[in-house]
This record gives structure tokens, C-alpha cells and sequence, in this order.
């Protein structure tokens, strides 16, 4: 808390280049997040963590009904522990490894993906499928399956009974998955540092330039400000919604 | 005379907007066994919890052998205290459940022992020290919990629904069971219970409980054959209101038209209304009308066979709806005409005015 | 029968970059091949002599278990303290020791490199534990809270009612009850502590750098698989622990993934 205090107090004070002493309340360094070769990273990342967004959400949902709905207690811990593995091997380790499948050595890619933004793209989903799936997982799980047997002693076939009845009823975990995925990509560090190579840059890879190479700290201040802004406002959405989604029918309190 | 060992004085908790207690006086006798009885959420528990000492009144006063003690807390009462949920110790083996509370009190160790088993002798478990609860079926895990709250040899001891978790044929064996052990010790008891089955069976003195007041405190008997208000006569047995208006002292007019002879206690007041209470045991159905009681028509509205008895519906001729039990299989059908006869001393009157 | 292959072809994503890692790291060229041209351990050997990992894999050690050790009671206590007692501001309170999980971790790296600055502090063990103790608590926090919410409190009234004062109950009944929760806490609080990167790659130095720091470097100048042998053996503690935590505690409980049945 103190921390973030320091982080705002300095975002509005004058860079002084070469030194860390820092000069007078300004706004230049949030005007200069606002400059055109800055805002084309800004839109870089919000581009990249849409698209991240979408293609998580359809990679996850079946994994997460299989790991929800999978009757096989064996299969199920398969699936829980494939899921989670990447979720505790930590970034680097996870990144790195991207950076050899990328890399033309090992598959010969048709097309460049390492230092591009579809290899982010790839890493960044890669990252982001195990958070999606954990929520998707809960959001299936908490369906009484009663009424996907309601649904089809009513006539429904199975794809209309998912279609009509489950896919509805996991929406709040569709929305808090993406919205919390969304959030998180927003501010992703490593994988764009080591799969964009320096080519492809994201706002935190911004912060990290400038506080640690250029030692402008007041400018990267303005840019994680930005950053935490952004993250605390989707994230705020998200519990907004999901304090109103709660009351929703066909789910039962976790 | 009575010795008092716990008294509430005016004890009042609220619940953010729900006033739990309102104000409740109560005075347990020496010895006996008194049934805090009531649907869920009247304050029964809330009691239990005030006296246990888990939770501390915003009012009243909380006596023990006329000591106050309303902010002692509970590890200093030395009350024995019986959960719903019988709490045993999930990580300790059974003995260890039982030997909790003389360990904390620094009992000798060879003491400990020997009154660890005689506590699980006095509950019939002389076997189980070594197991761990969840080994035990629900009747057993509820008999360590008495075993674990008897060994202390408690002033009071406070039973919080003790059966409400066990099966219906379990249940009934239990109720016996814990009068006989209740009786062995001679213990001064107060016992949580939403069941008047229980509440009837088992004490010596019931106080029926609604939206946090004592409605009535009385015998069994008092509470069941004279309830101070409708609640109580609505909550303990089956019973049928019927109004009525008062023609003179020995009769009335029910709303249906039909004219009934009673005996109540109160003098009545002709032109006055009154709510009269009928148990259903006391209506008899059908056989011939020869004797002096009230006779009335009526037609059977809808006949439940339950076993030993059955329970039929009637509507009286004119209007009003009366319940009535008769033993064994019912030979009527619905809608079948039947004049049926109720004793004079079989209404009860209770108030109109209070509590709906 | 489709979507049995979908959900298959889903996983092989997933585990497909680790397979790669595995694979990379016995290849005996510098160049990486598939497949590969051998098997060979030499990379394993380089991982585990070249210094810098070494000093790095040390500080991860100090870092890991001093914020462990913090965490743990401080964690704990918080808690006990949001669940049981009705604190004023407990919503507060409940955002403000959870907010390490929402804060992005530039912003959070940043701040607190701003603030050691100020303090003097830069280059200095304590930072970099401090931090490690501030994101850790999250973790701590929600698992103890999980444990003390299926605590039954009757347990806790029946020790008092059997004469037990407050500390005994503790003692006696809360702690040793609290226990599995206690340890998935641990548990979490070493994966993430070890795991741990964007944070410490600004409160650190060459000399307190923990091992994910000292990876990032390496990559960042080498090409080597080196990089892969360290992270084999990474990929394998992880595995060892993710099994073992399934197994003892059951991790769809904690995901709150239930099952009808």
C-alpha cells in the first residue's frame, strides 16, 4: 500500500534524465504516455489481451467441462494436475520453454512466430488457460446436473441441452473468467519480454524499459499507473457483476 | 421447597433486527428436567447459549445458585454441555473426548482413567476409549458427547437438540435412554428441543417458546390440556380453533350455527366471542349419537390412514373445519355425512386477543 | 467422441512446451535439434555449476523460507481475525491483505523499488523478503480462511464448556484442527515465493537475485540449453509437489470444483 503510494506520488514528478532526483509536480509524464510511439504499445496491449481473452475462453471451456463433468475420479485428477502443473511451474520456466517451440529448431514453423506478436499471442493464451479453466471448472461444477436432466427428459439432444441449459447457466463464470484473464494480460511481463524479443512490446515491458534501463522512474511510474488502473477497473467490473450473478438461479453458493 | 440453581432475569439479545430474546424470565429447579420447547428460530438455543455462557445478554442478569455470572465466561461455568452436532474432538480418540475436561481441570491421571471409564460405563460404551468419533454410528457419538459432558460432574446440564441428528426409530430408543441416565444422576437439566414428543416425554416441566418470550412454563399435562395461548395450543398436539359467540353461561354458538354446550373455567359473558380449542382425540366420529355430549352434523372432507390410527377432515354443517382421530382404519369415505360428538369439558378456551 | 479429442489435442497444448523443455535438455549439441541427435547430461552439470545459479539458488532458499516463516503465523492470525471476529471495515481490511493478487506486478515491482530507494534499502536481503511476504500473504490468508470457515465452532464452545480458557482452546482443538489448511498454506507459499519473478527482478540486485531472476538473465544473453536442464528440474519439483498436494488435499477441493454424486 505504502508502495503504491510512492508510485503515484512519483508519477507526477519531473524526471530529471541521468539522475533519480526527481523535479516538480508535472503531468508530462502521463502526457507523454499519451505520445503517438507510446499509445501504439497501449493499443499493442489492448489488442493482444483481447484477442488473449477470446481464444483462452474457447481453449479452456472444454477442459473445464471435461475436468467439471468427467465422470472417471482418475481422469479427473489427470486433468486437474495437466492443468495446474503449468500454473506452478512458474513464468520463466513456462516462457522460456515457448521460446524453444517457437524458435524454428525443434518444428519448422511456416511462418516466423518467435519475436512476433502471434508467438506472444500463443504464449500469453498458454499462460492464461489454467486461471480460465480453474474458474470455468467451478462455474460448470456448481450447475445442479438436474437440470441438464430436466432438459432432456423435456426432448433436448445433448448439444441443445448444453447449448440451452449449461452454456447459460456457466455465463458467470464465463464473465468473471475473461474479465479476470483480460486484467491479468493487461500488465503480462515475461511473456512479452522473452517471446516478443524486444519487437513486440506490452505496457509492463514499457515500465520495465524505463525504470531499469533508463532509470526514468517518474515516466514508467505514469505507465504502471496506468496499468493499475486498468487492472483494478476490470477487476472491480468483474466482482460488480459477480455480486449480482451470485443470485442467479441454478447455482448454489460455493 | 424448590431450590433455584439457574435463573435468567429479564435476559434480552438481539440479533441485528431480530430481537432472539425478549426480556426472559426463567427459574430451573433442583433435579429437574425442563424443555425449552419451540419452532426454529424462537430463542430457544439463544437460551441455552445465554446460560451456557457462549453468548452474553445486552440485558437481564444470569444466575447460578444465585450467583451472577452473565459475564463469566463459559470455561469458568462448570456446565455440562451437549451439542446438536455432539462437537466431539475430530482429531482425539474417544477417551481422550471424554478425559478433555478433567485434564483441563488437572485431574490426576490414574483418576482420569478410572472416571473415564466409568462415564463411558454410565452410557453403555465401556469398549469405545480407544476409537476415534467418526468410527461410531450417530447414536454412539451421542452418548460420548453425555459421557464427555457428565464426567465433569457439570452443575447443570445442557442438552442442545441431543436427537434431532439421529434417525426416527434411534431417536425414540435414545429419549429412554437419556431419561433413565438423567434419572440415575439426578442432574439438573434444561434441554433444547422443536419436537413436543421429546419436550412431553422427557421433562418434568416444559416452557414453550415463541418469537423470543415464554409463551407458558408448565407440566407436560398443563401445557397440553390447558395452553395459555393459541400458539401454544397451535404447537403442542393437533388442534382445531373454532370461534364462537356466547349465548349464556354454558353455551355457544359456533360461527357454523350449529350450538354447543361447554364447561370452561372463565364465566362467560353472553354476546361476547370466544376461540375454542378442540384436540382431536376428543371429537369422537359416527356410532350412535345416545349420549348427553354435543352432537353435530357434519361431512368428511378427507380421511388419512396412518397406522395405528387415522386422521379425518370434517367439515361442520354450516361451516368451520374440525380434526378428529379415530383408532385403527377409518370406514367412511370422503363426502359421506357423519354426526360426531364432542364432550362438553373437551373445549378449551384460549384468548382471542393474544398472538394471532 | 469429437470433443474427447478436442479436449486431448487442449491438454497436448499445454503440455506440449514442458515435453519440449525435457527434451531440449538432454540434447548434446548447443544447437537444439529435433529430434535429438543423443542424449547427454552435460547441461545438467553446466546448470548446476555455473555460479551465478548457484549464489541465486541460495538466495531463493533464504528468500523462500524467511517469508515462509513470516507469513505463516502473520497469515494466520489475519485469518482467524476476518473470519471469526466482527472487525469494522472487514471488507477493507479483506481487500487490502488480498490486493498482492490483483496488483500487476510492474506496478507493485516499481512502488516497491521506489520505496526501498527512499528507505535505502536497495541491495539488501530484507526488501526482497518483505515483498515476497506481501504477495505470499494472499495465498496464506485465503487457505487458512478456507480451514477456519469448516471449523465447526461448537468444537471450540464444547473445549470452553469442558473448562478449557481461551489459549487451551487454541491449543488444543483450533491449531491441530487448522492444521491441513496450515500446511496447504506452506505449500503455496513456497511455490509461489519460489515461482516468483516480475516483483523481484525490480527489488533486486546480481548479488540478492533469486533463481527465476537469474534465468531471465540467462536467456536473455544465452542460447544454450543450459536453460532447459535448469528448468527440467524445476518442472520435476513442481510435478513432485503438485502430485503430492493432490494427494494429500485434495486440490478440487480447494478450486472449489465439486462433483454430484
Amino acid at each position: 500500500m505504502v508502495a503504491l503510494g510512492a508510485l503515484f506520488q512519483l508519477s507526477v514528478l519531473t524526471f530529471v534524465p541521468g539522475s533519480l532526483k526527481t523535479g516538480g509536480l508535472t503531468d508530462a509524464n502521463f502526457r507523454a504516455v499519451l505520445a503517438p510511439q507510446y499509445l501504439r504499445y497501449i493499443w499493442d496491449t489492448i489488442v493482444l489481451s483481447a484477442l488473449t481473452t477470446i481464444l483462452t475462453l474457447l481453449a479452456s471451456y472444454p477442459v473445464a467441462y471435461a475436468l467439471a463433468r468427467t465422470p472417471s475420479a482418475r481422469v479427473r485428477s489427470l486433468i486437474l494436475v495437466l492443468t495446474l502443473a503449468p500454473f506452478f511451474t512458474g513464468a520463466i520456466v513456462r516462457t522460456y520453454a515457448w521460446m524453444l517451440v517457437l524458435g524454428q529448431s525443434f518444428i519448422k514453423w511456416p511462418v516466423k512466430l518467435l519475436f512476433e506478436p502471434e508467438g506472444v499471442l500463443i504464449g500469453l493464451v498458454h499462460f492464461s488457460m489454467p486461471t480460465m479453466i480453474l474458474i470455468l471448472a467451478a462455474a460448470i461444477s456448481h450447475i445442479d446436473p438436474v437440470y441438464e436432466r430436466a432438459a432432456a427428459s423435456l426432448g433436448a439432444r445433448p448439444s441443445r441441452v448444453f447449448l440451452r441449459v449449461t452454456l447459460p447457466l456457466s455465463l458467470p463464470g464465463i464473465v468473471s473468467g475473461s474479465l479476470v484473464v483480460f486484467a491479468w494480460t493487461f500488465s503480462a511481463f515475461p511473456t512479452p519480454e522473452l517471446l516478443g524479443g524486444g519487437r513486440v512490446k506490452m505496457i509492463a515491458n514499457v515500465v520495465k524499459d524505463l525504470a531499469l534501463d533508463s532509470f526514468n522512474w517518474p515516466g514508467s511510474g505514469a505507465f504502471a499507473v496506468v496499468a493499475l488502473v486498468v487492472t483494478l477497473l476490470v477487476l472491480a467490473v468483474t466482482s460488480r457483476m459477480l455480486g449480482r450473478e451470485a443470485a442467479a438461479d441454478g447455482h448454489r453458493p460455493a | 421447597m424448590n431450590t433455584t440453581v439457574v435463573a435468567l432475569e429479564g435476559v434480552s439479545k438481539r440479533y441485528g433486527a431480530v430481537q432472539a430474546l425478549d426480556a426472559v424470565d426463567l427459574a430451573v429447579y433442583e433435579g429437574e428436567m425442563l424443555s425449552l420447547l419451540g419452532p426454529s428460530g424462537c430463542g430457544k438455543t439463544t437460551t441455552l447459549n445465554v446460560i451456557a455462557g457462549f453468548v452474553e445478554p445486552e440485558e437481564g442478569r444470569v444466575l447460578l445458585d444465585g450467583d451472577d455470572v452473565t459475564r463469566q465466561p463459559a470455561w469458568r461455568r462448570g456446565l455440562g454441555v451437549v451439542f446438536q452436532s455432539y462437537a466431539l474432538f475430530p482429531h482425539m480418540s474417544v477417551a481422550d473426548n471424554v478425559a478433555f475436561g478433567l485434564r483441563e481441570r488437572g485431574v490426576p491421571r490414574a483418576d482420569v482413567a478410572a472416571r473415564v471409564r466409568e462415564a463411558l460405563t454410565l452410557v453403555r460404551l465401556p469398549e469405545a476409549g480407544p476409537l476415534r468419533p467418526s468410527q461410531l454410528s450417530g447414536g454412539m457419538q451421542q452418548r460420548v458427547a453425555l459421557a464427555r459432558a457428565l464426567v465433569i460432574r457439570p452443575r447443570v446440564l445442557l442438552l442442545d437438540e441431543p436427537l434431532a441428528a439421529l434417525d426416527r426409530k434411534l431417536r425414540e430408543e435414545m429419549r429412554a435412554e437419556l431419561k433413565d441416565i438423567q434419572r440415575e444422576v439426578g442432574i439438573t437439566t434444561v434441554f433444547v428441543t422443536h419436537d413436543q414428543h421429546e419436550a412431553l416425554g422427557l421433562s418434568d416441566r416444559v416452557a414453550v417458546m415463541n418469537a423470543g418470550r415464554i409463551e407458558q412454563l408448565g407440566s407436560p399435562r398443563e401445557v397440553y390440556e390447558q395452553p395459555a395461548t393459541r400458539f401454544v395450543a397451535d404447537f403442542i398436539g393437533a388442534s382445531t380453533v373454532l370461534e364462537g359467540r356466547v349465548v349464556d353461561a354454558r353455551t355457544v354458538v359456533l360461527a357454523g350455527g350449529q350450538r354447543v354446550e361447554v364447561h370452561l373455567p372463565r364465566v362467560l359473558s353472553a354476546g361476547a366471542t370466544v376461540r375454542l380449542v378442540v384436540r382431536p382425540e376428543r371429537v369422537a366420529v359416527g356410532g350412535g349419537a345416545g349420549g348427553a355430549a354435543n352432537v353435530l352434523r357434519a361431512r368428511i372432507a378427507s380421511v388419512m390412514f396412518l397406522g395405528d390410527h387415522s386422521e379425518l377432515r370434517l367439515d361442520l354443517d354450516g361451516g368451520g373445519r374440525l380434526l378428529a382421530t379415530v383408532s385403527g382404519p377409518a370406514l367412511f369415505q370422503p363426502g359421506d355425512a357423519a354426526t360426531i360428538s364432542v364432550p362438553p369439558d373437551a373445549f378449551l378456551e384460549v384468548p382471542t386477543t393474544a398472538s394471532l | 467422441m469429437i470433443a474427447r479429442a478436442v479436449v486431448v489435442l487442449l491438454l497436448a497444448f499445454m503440455t506440449l512446451p514442458t515435453v519440449v523443455v525435457v527434451v531440449a535438455s538432454v540434447n548434446p549439441t548447443e544447437m537444439l535439434a529435433f529430434p535429438p541427435s543423443g542424449f547427454s547430461l552435460r547441461w545438467y552439470e553446466h546448470a548446476l555449476t555455473y555460479p551465478q545459479f548457484r549464489r541465486a539458488a541460495v538466495n531463493s532458499v533464504i528468500v523462500t523460507a524467511a517469508s515462509a516463516a513470516l507469513a505463516l503465523p502473520i497469515g494466520t492470525a489475519a485469518a482467524l481475525a476476518l473470519v471469526r471476529h466482527p472487525l469494522r471495515l472487514r471488507g477493507f481490511w479483506t481487500a487490502v491483505l488480498l490486493s498482492p493478487l490483483v496488483v500487476p506486478g510492474v506496478a507493485a515491482g516499481l512502488g516497491l523499488l521506489i520505496l526501498a530507494a527512499r528507505l535505502g534499502l536497495l541491495a539488501n536481503h530484507a526488501v526482497l523478503i518483505a515483498a515476497h511476504v506481501i504477495l505470499v500473504l494472499p495465498f496464506v490468508i485465503r487457505s487458512v480462511m478456507v480451514s477456519v470457515a469448516n471449523l465447526d465452532p461448537m468444537l471450540e464452545r464444547a473445549a470452553a464448556s469442558l473448562g478449557a480458557r481461551p489459549w487451551r482452546v487454541f491449543r488444543m482443538v483450533t491449531l491441530p484442527l487448522l492444521r491441513p489448511g496450515l500446511f496447504a498454506a506452506l505449500l503455496f507459499a513456497i511455490i509461489v515465493s519460489v515461482n516468483e519473478f516480475v516483483v523481484s527482478l525490480f527489488v533486486s540486485t546480481r548479488v540478492t537475485e533469486i533463481l527465476p531472476v537469474a534465468m531471465f538473465t540467462y536467456v536473455v544473453n544465452y542460447t544454450d540449453p543450459t536453460m532447459a536442464a535448469v528448468s527440467t528440474l524445476f518442472i520435476g519439483a513442481t510435478f513432485v509437489v503438485v502430485f503430492a498436494a493432490d494427494r494429500l488435499l485434495h486440490l478440487s477441493r480447494v478450486f472449489q470444483i465439486d462433483t454430484h454424486r
